[in-house]
């Protein structure tokens, strides 16, 4: 190979790296761009509401999602695990809407550590692990509340709709739970531990890494991330639905993530992407709604953007 | 015995095979006659599977020419070559074990009958021939429930169909029992009358001399001895492996070790007693005081590793203890042994070295992370002055901390992970193999390095299959069999021809096989795919 | 080529229990049975409810061919005498899955027939299965909801060689009428279309933007209930004008994003038709979240489940055009007939209800 070949084979890596690392950005620019121009009343306060409101789920489904695929996992029972919170919630509303939500979040967590600790202690592969628990997940969920059970707690229905300076509730919580996120990625020895785990899990053991407690953690934290989401979906519909709550969300999920610039072979996370990655999704859906262009339009336009971005993510040339 | 056996039935002139930054063929000639077994020796990386991997047709050739009955013949895919009459037996068997044993052997070419398997036809032919090769089982059965040994052999009878010309196995006892490899050279001693070429890779002298005819040396890619084996001195052999006495002794210079080092008197940095681990490791025990480096010597698969492994707790032992300055090691697992002050260096760079996505900094900081935290948080400031500090003193070269190290030389990445270690501030430091495949100019920092870290007390154990490192680095030298003790070395008798002579020794009075464990012979290592 | 059910929700997964996670929320579950009943939602209506509530038939709809007894083959019956198999297609987790399995329960009590039942959960090669089954159990006459109008016909050819009758409702098998099944019982969604287009014309005096908020795509209650709407409007009213059609997939969720997306885009649309009750909800929760008054937007819907019924008490909801699940006393008098000789029309359309501010009061109690 000639140097003026290699050359370019190195300035190829050096922008498709750069793209896998801030091309979200500019989609999202490009998008917002295009709204500004062509959608009637996409400047407006309350359309940032929607957008915002709309996409809170996602982000927060996605945060957890891009934590596992970070270890080099993936959990496809995000979408379930918000089924089941939403059945709990409806089930315990008895007792409180505070105990309901919390039952449901712990529900969440249960289930990612169940994940959790048949992935890292029996080692199994994650996407079985993760695709029985959402095929039982949301059978389970089924059972307990077998059909749509409307929600008439105020305060539930409250922090579904309500604002507070102006900010829906769901969107400060989603904000909350990136800032825990991004504090957990950047600050702490978990954060760390975890890129290492997905990036090279042998060498993580034999630095006397805990391997396994962290994928443990991992998954937990991402069921918990999930039933967050379920008890916001569930609060906004002002209904349980485990029926439909959450359905194809992982697919959501799992593209904000890759867009977001964190590689499905793990090792590392993009926090930021990830939020970004994941108002794309919404920002797309929104704009094709908008214009009123047919719904199989929607899935081949985030079609396009899986590609496009597995494309950009894929394996540089080993040297 | 005829020097001049006629055309060989395959031909190999200069065989070339380049990854990159290796050249892993360096211009290898094999011949393999028919009714002859040729055996292929040499140590990790020398190049054996990768000549097995280009003869076969899985890796491509960069250079050199392959002769088929006289023929110029390649082949570009497995397939190929198997059409042409070589069958490949490898390592892991790879057959498919819900399948009843009959299926697994007629798999493709099962016996039709009106386009329907012949089911009775079948069985009763793989039978049969499975009788030949000593399996005596329903054929009907999964070829799951079978042993190991017996699922080799249907491997070995699989690929030995009627139009085999040359039969390649790969390491084929490491996972046999005693009787079944009684039972594989009677079958090797079979296709020898059928005048089948038979190559034989494997590190087990004693089974080279009881069963091969020929035998090519393989170092560094080279072919540095081909001829009958009968007549080979063992000693010569192994000296020929190891490449003691290669008129290129003094290929790169003197190592840089600046010799014995002062010992320091009381308690050993490390005691390591009866280290055992089935297959693996058979009772080693050794000590090492501060100021100490003390090498690990043996051939390939003699226990090196897993000797060090098991000192860094990433091998599971059934007996043994481990105890550092005199303090056993509490509990288990490379986290207990690290809190111990134990650091192994791995052998693999790459698969259980580096972290590639990350930056040198946190592959620097890894292992020391917890300690360089409170309460779960990373100061950010104590893992900067630890990383700047380890990369001024190990001369790591990179365009700062934040580089991800994957773009780094060999060298130094290696260095990277040594200053990973070293973060740990360690009593002891396990270095498996802690130069090969880095330049000239790390190897001899690396080197120097080890110098400094001794007299800074701490207890070195160095492996090494480059002896002149071992003899010139180690104060004293332990020399591993089949994953036992054999000998030791020390003071003025570390010399590379000392060396030599005991690993002969070594392998020359060969320890009794214990049968009741399955042929105690040391696990194989595997080869390192470059 | 699947002719997609009735509405209901998209496929999911066969509920099945995994050990672990199950067991721990299961424990939950139990203790959250002490909720008190007033939590619970006020939807509970569910299964069964609205007696009363029975299928008319649509005389001017039914085809004109019959079957009898004589061209199907087979011998007289008595209903009480034998046993009748019934065989779900989805699980009963939407109001119109309960509905229609308890109206078939119920009606078989009511006259003390022997009926084994089966769900399918969404699986179509397992509702094969449980109509062999159902056979070899001894059923002698089979009401069966299918899945698929196709891939019956193995199942079909095993029943005529026992002639044994079957009854298919809600969905048609695809098949020759009075060879391969009896009759055919069920709504014609095209006339359901026209009838919420005559509602909405009604709400708006003929003048007007309407935006549409379609069922799952590629599924044929979607496309006749698309069909017969914008026939009706465009043959009525030519003020009103279509200026949304987006997907809501049959989900309540799905009606309520799409209507908040549409409220920013059309914030002046005069009137949404939701082709079920479910997105048509939605579409309330998503206006109200907006600000919008209620009636400022008129909602016309499909189903007429209970809690939209009470959605055009309370103004939200202009009207509701039924499409009744209630199979029970129409099949079984269907098979009656049949197992005594009588003609019986080989396509059984059935007369929806609507319900609209004028009635949706006193019928409130007989919504399902």
């Amino acid at each position: 190979m000639s140097a003026a070949s290699v050359m370019a084979r190195v300035d190829r890596d050096r922008a498709r790296s750069w793209l896998q690392d801030y091309g979200v950005y500019v989609g999202v620019a490009a998008i917002v761009l295009f709204n500004v121009v062509f959608t009637p009343g996409f400047v407006s306060l309350e359309n940032f509401r929607v957008q915002a409101v709309q996409a809170a789920p996602i982000v927060v489904v996605a945060l957890g999602m891009a934590l596992v695929i970070a270890t080099g996992g993936i959990d496809l029972s995000v979408g379930a695990v918000m089924a089941l919170s939403a059945a709990f919630v409806s089930l315990y509303l008895g007792y409180g809407p505070l105990v309901s939500v919390l039952v449901a979040l712990l529900v969440g967590a249960v289930a990612g550590a169940v994940n959790g600790t048949i992935v890292a202690v029996a080692g199994v592969q994650a996407i079985i692990v993760t695709l029985a628990m959402m095929i039982a997940g949301r059978g389970l969920a089924l059972v307990l509340v077998p059909q749509l059970e409307g929600i008439r707690n105020p305060a539930l229905r409250e922090f579904g709709s309500g604002s507070v300076a102006g900010v829906p509730y769901v969107v400060w919580v989603a904000a909350l739970m990136v800032a825990l996120v991004l504090f957990l990625v950047r600050r702490t020895l978990f954060g760390r531990r975890l890129v290492a785990v997905g990036g090279n899990r042998r060498a993580a053991e034999l630095s006397g890494l805990p391997v396994r407690r962290t994928l443990l953690l991992v998954y937990t934290l991402c069921g918990a991330l999930a039933a967050v989401a379920g008890v916001m979906t569930t609060a906004r519909l002002q209904a349980s639905d485990p029926n439909s709550v959450g359905l194809l969300i992982e697919l959501s999920a799992i593209t904000a993530v890759v867009v977001g610039g964190t590689p499905l072979s793990g090792g590392r996370v993009r926090v930021a992407g990830t939020v970004a990655g994941a108002i794309l999704m919404q920002l797309l859906v929104a704009t094709l709604i908008k214009h009123n262009l047919p719904p199989s339009w929607t899935q081949m336009a985030q079609t396009a953007v899986i590609i496009a971005a597995v494309y950009v993510a894929r394996e540089r040339g080993r040297s | 015995m005829p020097t001049d056996r006629g055309t060989p039935v395959l031909r190999a002139r200069g065989l070339v095979k380049r990854f990159p930054g290796v050249r892993a063929l360096a211009g290898v000639d094999l011949d393999l006659h028919p009714g002859r077994v040729h055996a292929l020796v040499g140590e990790n990386g020398a190049g054996k599977s990768t000549l097995i991997k280009v003869l076969t047709g899985v890796h491509g050739r960069d250079g050199g020419e392959l002769e088929l009955d006289g023929r110029p013949a390649g082949f570009a895919t497995p397939a190929e070559a198997q059409r042409a009459g070589l069958a490949t037996i490898y390592q892991e068997v790879d057959l498919l074990p819900l399948l009843s044993v009959a299926r697994n052997l007629f798999l493709g070419r099962e016996p039709r009958w009106f386009g329907l398997i012949d089911f009775p036809r079948m069985h009763r032919e793989a039978a049969e021939a499975l009788g030949e090769y000593g399996v005596h089982v329903d054929v009907r059965r999964p070829l799951g429930d079978l042993s190991m040994g017996a699922r080799q052999m249907v491997a070995l009878a699989r690929a030995v169909s009627a139009r085999a010309r040359v039969v390649i196995m790969d390491e084929p006892t490491s996972s046999l029992e005693p009787r079944e490899v009684h039972t594989l050279f009677e079958v090797i001693g079979r296709l020898r009358g059928r005048g089948i070429a038979v190559v034989y890779v494997s590190h087990r002298l004693d089974e080279l001399y009881e069963v091969c005819d020929d035998v090519t040396v393989l170092r560094d890619g080279h072919a540095v001895h081909s001829g009958p084996l009968a007549g080979l001195e063992r000693l010569r052999l192994i000296a020929l492996m190891l490449g003691r006495d290669m008129s290129e002794v003094a290929r790169e210079g003197a190592t840089t070790f600046a010799g014995a080092h002062d010992v320091a008197g009381g308690a050993p940095a490390l005691t390591a007693e009866a280290l055992t681990a089935r297959h693996r490791l058979r009772g080693v025990s050794l000590d090492i005081r501060p100021g100490e480096v003390v090498g690990l010597g043996g051939l390939l698969g003699s226990g090196r590793t897993e000797t060090a492994r098991a000192v860094a707790g990433d091998l599971a032992l059934e007996e043994g203890r481990v105890a550092v300055a005199g303090l056993p090691v509490r509990g288990r697992g490379t986290a207990a042994a690290i809190r111990a002050g134990i650091s192994l260096l791995p052998e693999d760079r790459k698969h259980e070295g580096i972290v590639p996505g990350l930056s040198v900094r946190e592959n620097i900081a890894l292992a020391a992370m917890p300690r360089l935290s409170r309460f779960g948080l990373v100061s950010e400031r104590r893992v900067d002055r630890v990383v700047s500090t380890f990369m001024e003193r190990l001369r790591i070269k990179a365009t700062g901390p934040s580089q991800k190290v994957e773009e780094l030389s060999g060298g130094n990445q290696q260095k990277v992970l040594l200053a990973r270690w070293l973060a740990l501030n360690p009593a002891v430091l396990l270095l498996d193999e802690p130069t090969r495949g880095i330049d000239v100019g790390a190897k001899a920092e690396v080197q120097r390095l080890v110098d400094e870290l001794a007299e800074d007390g701490l207890g070195v154990l160095l492996i090494s299959s480059d002896l002149e490192e071992l003899v010139e680095g180690a104060d004293r030298v332990v020399v591993l069999k089949d994953g036992a003790v054999v000998g030791e070395l020390s003071g003025a008798s570390v010399t590379e021809d000392a060396l030599v002579d005991a690993i002969a020794r070594g392998e020359a009075s060969p320890v009794v096989r214990d049968r009741s464990d399955g042929g105690a012979g040391a696990a194989p290592e595997e080869e390192v795919e470059r | 080529m699947q002719h997609d059910p009735q509405e209901t929700e998209p496929r999911r997964p066969r509920p099945a229990l995994a050990a672990a996670a199950a067991a721990a929320a299961v424990l939950l579950a139990v203790t959250a049975c002490a909720r008190t009943e007033e939590d619970a939602s006020e939807d509970d209506g569910g299964g069964g409810g609205g007696e009363g509530q029975e299928q008319v038939l649509d005389e001017a709809a039914a085809g004109d061919e019959t079957c009898t007894l004589d061209e199907y083959g087979g011998e007289g019956f008595d209903l009480t005498d034998v046993r009748v198999g019934f065989s779900q297609s989805e699980a009963e987790s939407n109001p119109f899955r309960i509905t229609e399995t308890q109206s078939i329960v119920d009606e078989a009590e009511e006259r003390g027939v022997d009926l084994i039942t089966s769900n399918a959960q969404s699986d179509f090669a397992q509702q094969i299965n449980d109509v062999q089954d159902l056979m070899s159990q001894g059923a002698e006459v089979l009401i069966i909801a299918p899945l698929n109008s196709d891939g019956w016909k193995p199942v079909l050819d095993e029943a005529a060689a026992e002639d044994i009758p079957i009854i298919t409702v809600d969905r048609a098998i695809n098949g020759t009428a009075c060879e391969d099944f009896v009759t055919f019982i069920g709504s014609d969604f095209v006339e359901q279309g026209r009838r919420a287009a005559d509602q909405m014309i009604d709400a708006l005096d003929g003048e007007g933007e309407v935006a549409v908020l379609l069922g799952a795509a590629g599924n044929n209650v979607t496309t006749e209930r698309t069909e017969g709407f914008q026939e009706r409007i465009e043959a009525e009213a030519p003020g009103i004008e279509i200026v949304f059609e987006q997907s809501g997939d049959f989900t309540r969720e799905g009606g309520q994003s799409v209507t908040e997306q549409l409220v920013q885009s059309e914030p002046d649309i005069d009137g949404i038709y939701a082709q079920n009750d479910e997105m048509g909800i939605g579409a309330v929760t998503a206006l109200n979240g907006a600000g919008k008054e209620s009636g400022e937007v008129s909602i016309v819907t499909v189903d007429g489940t209970e809690e939209a019924v009470q959605h055009i008490v309370d103004g939200w909801i202009h009207g509701v055009v039924e499409s009744n699940p209630r199979f029970g006393p129409l099949a079984f008098e269907a098979a009656e007939s049949f197992g005594a000789g009588e003609e019986v029309g080989t396509e059984l359309i059935i007369t929806d209800r609507a319900y609209d501010p004028s009635n949706a009061e006193e019928e409130l109690p007989h919504a399902y």
